[in-house]
């Protein structure tokens, strides 16, 4: 890379204008920060920041990083907590920022919205439609449909309920790493059924292309009911789950878990008295309110056959809203009263209690700090085990933290290669090299480095992604 | 007031809680005004206020970008109280004025 960052700005203001790049060291190192706890490297902060208005602009962009062998980072909101977002190459951070657009086809059952579009943003915007946006994540205020689609993440959902958000695209518009735009799919609701790029194209954590337009179904959003259950302790939950799939039962849409300590700090940061044991919650999905009720009442009464301390549907809207917020603020208290360390452990789900168990293990001992506290939640019927490592502080040194965030990945890890899981919510690279090497074998991971060198040939986009880097 | 009487120290303490979820970056009235630039965001604001203190920036422009293209209406703070770790956004920022222009202004003094 012989250019200079002003020679960078200069050439890419050509396509782009003066506008819309900015080479300054304030602008470059905000968005070379992301959610991982260690401090910035060089490498990490940009030469330039890039802000194209659409495909066009962004074959601009591409085209001119190959010709120089630039690495580009594309940037939706910077949210992932997984590393996905810190460039690990120094070179352009493409921001999707500008892509804004929004069309809404309800006569042909579609909407098309660019890529930077915020969830929030794009779940107000389509609630007039009484449209389902099946993504979910905890940044949904600031997360981009491009970013969620990237990763194909529905995030807090349940997969087995209501499928991945890739599972409801009908086609892409992309821009691929050489920079030719492509537009993949249909514009009908009969999905391909054969060899279709759209599939590769989704969940390819920017690795093969740059999306800048996703065309989504309008999935007419369904009534719900919810139920909320309390237990002595968690595992009764995660067994409650494990019973759920053994016998076949519909799952629902949401069903979530704060474990002991959890369920205490989030009832507490909504201003509910704390339970004594560990809650679950669910959200029951039907197109009638009647069949939510008949469908609540048939999980009502299968939950109640486990001997819960108590379960019951909510019927104050009110109460539900404080309880369902209990989760996300439990997450936010734990980290506000010191620093913590997470993990994503998704096993098969008749393995849930023992990977649990040595996810409990591994947290209360680990190599690089001692007397870290255990503290668990997450979507469990997804399954999702989400176990974090507390400590009551936040002076933690930058290189301590980056060597817990190494072992925390690589123990989490383990258990999920041990019982059959792969993560399924935070993404499969960025640091998690390795695992797709013990979970899948050599062969597989370099046949996931021939598939982005096709798509690649210079290795353009999100270097160091795939490779693993820190 | 805070306790810790060396108001660096202070600052950095505070910007220290900030876990960089983002939260805040699209409820900032300048990063809308600006189309989505997250330097012009409150987030941005306290990363240009951590690198400055830590020395990763110098002063020069940043100042003007971080500190007084805010305009106080402290949506991010309602937005950091309710999904995020609770910081005093826009109090951080006004000490982070004060700690950081009387450095600027003798550096322009120099420079005149």
């Amino acid at each position: 890379m012989a250019l200079s960052g002003k020679r960078i700005k200069k050439d890419l203001a050509r396509f782009l204008g003066e506008k819309n790049v900015f080479d300054d060291k304030p602008t470059t190192l905000v968005y070379a920060k992301d959610v991982m706890p260690y401090e910035l490297e060089e490498r990490n902060i940009p030469y330039a920041v890039a802000r194209p208005a659409d495909a066009l602009q962004v074959s601009q962009v591409l085209k001119y990083a190959n010709q120089h062998q630039i690495p580009v980072h594309t940037h939706g909101s910077g949210t992932s907590l997984v590393g996905l977002a810190r460039p690990k190459a120094r070179g352009i951070v493409l921001d999707t920022a500008a892509m804004q657009s929004l069309e809404v086809y309800p006569e042909r059952g579609y909407f098309e919205v660019g890529a930077g579009k915020h969830l929030a943003k794009l779940r107000a915007a389509l609630a007039p439609y009484k449209a389902l946006l099946p993504i979910f994540p905890g940044s949904e205020p600031v997360a981009t449909i491009g970013g969620g689609i990237s990763v194909n993440t529905s995030a807090h959902a349940v997969d087995s309920a209501l499928g991945k958000p890739g599972d409801y695209v009908l086609g892409l518009e992309v821009v691929l790493p050489t920079g030719e735009i492509l537009e993949t799919g249909t514009e009908s609701l009969r999905r391909p059924a054969g060899v279709e790029l759209t599939r590769l194209l989704v969940g390819g954590e920017g690795l093969l292309g740059v999306i800048t337009k996703v065309r989504m179904r309008l999935v007419p959003a369904p009534d719900t009911a919810n139920i909320v259950a309390y237990y002595d302790k968690s595992e009764e939950i995660l067994a409650t789950v494990m019973d759920m799939y053994a016998r076949g039962l519909v799952p629902p849409m949401f069903f979530e878990y704060l474990d002991e300590a959890a369920c205490k700090i989030g009832y507490e940061a909504v201003g509910l008295a704390p339970p004594t044991g560990a809650v679950a919650m669910m959200t029951i999905h039907s197109d009638t309110p009647e069949g939510c009720q008949a469908k609540a009442e048939r999980f009502l009464a299968f939950l109640q056959e486990r001997n819960p301390l108590s379960a019951e549907i909510m019927k104050d809207d009110q109460k539900w809203a404080k309880v369902w917020s209990s989760r996300a603020e439990a997450g936010n208290y734990v980290y506000r009263r010191g620093t913590t360390f997470g993990s994503e452990i998704t096993p098969r789900v008749d393995k849930l209690l023992d990977a649990f168990a040595d996810t409990r293990e591994f947290i209360l001992n680990l190599d690089n700090k001692a007397s870290a506290q255990f503290i668990s939640f997450g979507h469990i019927g997804a399954p999702t085990i989400h176990g974090y490592a507390f400590w009551p502080t936040k002076d933690i040194p930058s290189e301590t933290k980056k060597a817990l965030t190494l072992e925390l990945r690589n123990k989490s890890e383990a258990i999920n290669a041990k019982y059959g899981g792969c993560g399924g919510e935070w993404g499969l690279t960025a640091q998690r090299a390795d695992f797709l090497k013990l979970r899948y074998g050599p062969d597989y991971y370099q046949a996931l480095v021939n598939l982005k060198k096709a798509f690649d040939p210079h290795n353009i986009l999100n270097r160091g992604n795939l490779e693993g880097w820190l | 007031m805070k306790l810790n009487n060396n108001p660096k120290e202070a600052l950095l303490a505070d910007l220290g809680k900030c876990r960089a979820c983002r939260f805040c970056v699209d409820v900032c009235p300048t990063y809308q005004a600006s189309q989505g630039v997250e330097a012009l965001s409150s987030f941005g604001r306290l990363q240009i206020i951590r690198h400055l203190l830590t020395g990763q920036l110098e002063l020069d422009d940043s100042l003007s970008y971080a500190l007084y293209s805010c305009l106080l209406c402290r949506r991010c703070e309602n937005m950091c109280k309710s999904k995020g770790q609770a910081i005093e956004i826009c109090e951080v920022i006004q000490r982070g004025r004060a700690y950081l222009a009387p450095a600027y202004a003798k550096e322009v003094a120099q420079n005149a």
